[in-house]
C-alpha cells in the first residue's frame, strides 16, 4: 500500500455516514461485523449476483439493495430468495445497505446475524446514496498523516505553520485570529490527500476549536473570537516554516523571491514553502499576511523581483545609449 | 572587540550585467554567513554588503570597482569568499 493509505472499517463508515447518509444499523450488530474492512471503498448494486451470476462479482464493495434489487428479490419464491441471499452472504461482503428506508427481509436479518455482516437501512434514494457514499468513503480511505503544525486560513488561503515547539506558531495564529483570519487546527494537524490530489488539513476532533497559549493555558477559539474564527477543514496552499535565525540558517534563506520556489512534500503533494527566520522584533503575523499576498500575486503571474530585473535592464540600455 | 580585524579589498565586477538583483542576492548571502560587518563602496556611496536593495542602488555595471571593507573576527574569510564569488562571475551561466 502507498504511504498513509487507510483501510476503511464498516464501523467507521457507519459513524461517518450516520447523519449525512441517514443510515441506521438494523442487523448484524456484533462487534465483528463493524470490524470488517471495506477493501474497495465503493458502493455496488449486486443485481446480477442476485440472479445467481457471480462471475466478476465485486464482493469487496458495499452491497446496495435499491428498488430494482428489492423488487427482484420480492418476485422470487421464499426458497429461491433464501438461496440467492445465501450465495450473496457466502461471498464475504463487507456490509449490505437497503435504500429508501425499505423493510429488510427476514432472511437477510437471519443471515446477517449468522455471518456477522452489518446490514444498514438508509432513508435516501439509491442514486443519492451511491453519490454521497462515494464522498464519505473517499474521505475515510484517503491517505493521511499527522503533523506538529498549526493550520490557519488567511485571506482565503490555507497556510500551514511549522516550526520547533515554542517558536511561536500558536502566538502567530492568535495574532491572525485577532485580525479576522480563521483557525483550522492548533499545534496538531491531520493532513489528508483527497481524490483531486489536494492536501486537506483538519483538526483532531478532540482538540478542535481549542488553542494552548503558553502562560495563559487553553482558550476556546469560538468563545473568544466568534463563530467565524474557526474552519472545519481547509486546503493547504502554502507552508511557512519558522526557524531560529543563526549565521548558518542565513545561508539557506530566500532573499529575492523569484519564480522558482522551495517546496515541501506531504503525501506526495508538493506545496510552496517559505522559510521565515524568527528573531526578536519580527512581526510574524504581518509577515504571514504578506506572504499570502506574495503567493496570490505569484499565482496571478506577478513576481516583484522580475520587475526589478526589468528596471535594471532599462538602466543598462540608457547607459549604453549614452556611451554611443 | 580585540579579535576584530579590519580589511579592505578592491573587487572588479566581471559578469556581463553588473550588480543586479541576482548577483546582489548571492553577495548578500555570503556576507550574512560570516561574523563580520561588510560594507561596499562605489564612488562616494557606501552601503551594507548584506542589503540587496542598497547594493543595487550603487548601479555598479560590468567593469566597476567595488571597495569592500570587512570588520570582525571573520573579516578575512568573508573577503576571500566574496572575492572568489565576484571573480567567478557569480557562477551565473549566461553572464560569463
Amino acid at each position: 500500500m502507498a504511504p498513509g493509505v487507510q483501510t476503511v472499517r464498516v464501523g467507521e463508515f457507519f459513524d461517518a455516514g450516520r447523519d449525512s447518509l441517514q443510515i441506521s444499523h438494523v442487523a448484524g450488530c456484533q462487534a465483528e461485523a463493524l470490524e470488517r474492512s471495506i477493501p474497495e471503498p465503493l458502493a455496488h448494486r449486486p443485481g446480477l449476483a442476485l440472479t445467481g451470476f457471480f462471475e466478476h462479482f465485486a464482493s469487496k464493495r458495499i452491497q446496495v439493495i435499491g428498488l430494482a434489487e428489492y423488487a427482484y428479490l420480492q418476485s422470487l419464491t421464499p426458497e429461491l430468495r433464501r438461496e440467492r441471499l445465501d450465495a450473496l452472504f457466502a461471498h464475504d461482503v463487507p456490509c449490505v445497505v437497503f435504500t429508501r428506508g425499505m423493510e429488510v427481509f427476514d432472511e437477510v436479518r437471519t443471515l446477517a446475524n449468522e455471518k456477522k455482516v452489518a446490514v444498514f437501512v438508509t432513508q435516501l434514494e439509491t442514486r443519492y446514496f451511491i453519490h454521497s457514499s462515494a464522498f464519505v468513503l473517499e474521505n475515510l480511505s484517503s491517505p493521511r498523516m499527522d503533523i506538529h503544525a498549526t493550520m490557519v486560513e488567511v485571506s482565503g488561503l490555507g497556510v500551514l505553520l511549522e516550526g520547533d515547539p515554542g517558536i511561536g506558531k500558536s502566538e502567530t495564529a492568535l495574532g491572525l485570529l485577532k485580525r479576522g483570519h480563521a483557525l483550522v487546527a492548533d499545534d496538531y494537524t491531520i493532513l489528508r490527500r483527497n481524490g483531486e490530489n489536494r492536501l486537506i488539513a483538519s483538526a483532531k476532533p478532540l482538540s478542535q476549536g481549542f488553542m494552548e497559549i503558553r502562560g495563559i493555558g487553553f482558550i476556546h477559539v469560538q468563545r473568544v473570537f466568534g463563530v467565524c474564527a474557526l474552519r472545519d477543514e481547509k486546503q493547504v496552499d502554502m507552508v511557512i516554516t519558522f526557524t531560529r535565525a543563526t549565521l548558518e540558517t542565513n545561508e539557506k534563506l530566500e532573499r529575492i523571491g523569484g519564480k522558482n520556489e522551495q517546496k515541501r512534500v506531504f503525501l506526495d503533494i508538493a506545496i510552496p514553502q517559505l522559510v521565515i527566520p524568527v528573531a526578536p522584533g519580527r512581526d510574524l503575523v504581518n509577515i504571514v499576511e504578506t506572504a499570502v499576498c506574495f503567493l496570490k500575486l505569484k499565482q496571478n503571474g506577478y513576481v516583484a523581483s522580475e520587475e526589478l530585473d526589468a528596471r535594471w535592464a532599462e538602466m543598462l540600455k540608457r547607459v549604453e545609449g549614452k556611451e554611443k | 572587540m580585540d579579535d576584530s580585524i579590519c580589511e579592505s579589498r578592491d573587487l572588479v565586477l566581471k559578469n556581463k550585467y553588473g550588480m543586479h538583483v541576482r548577483p546582489a542576492g548571492l553577495f548578500a548571502k555570503v556576507a550574512s554567513r560570516y561574523d563580520a560587518d561588510v560594507q561596499v563602496e562605489k564612488g562616494n556611496v557606501r552601503v551594507s554588503g548584506k542589503s540587496i536593495m542598497a547594493m543595487m542602488t550603487l548601479e555598479a555595471l560590468c567593469g566597476a570597482t567595488l571597495h569592500v571593507t570587512a570588520k570582525g573576527p571573520q573579516a578575512k574569510q568573508v573577503l576571500d569568499e566574496l572575492e572568489s564569488l565576484v571573480n567567478r562571475k557569480f557562477d551565473i551561466p549566461d553572464e560569463q
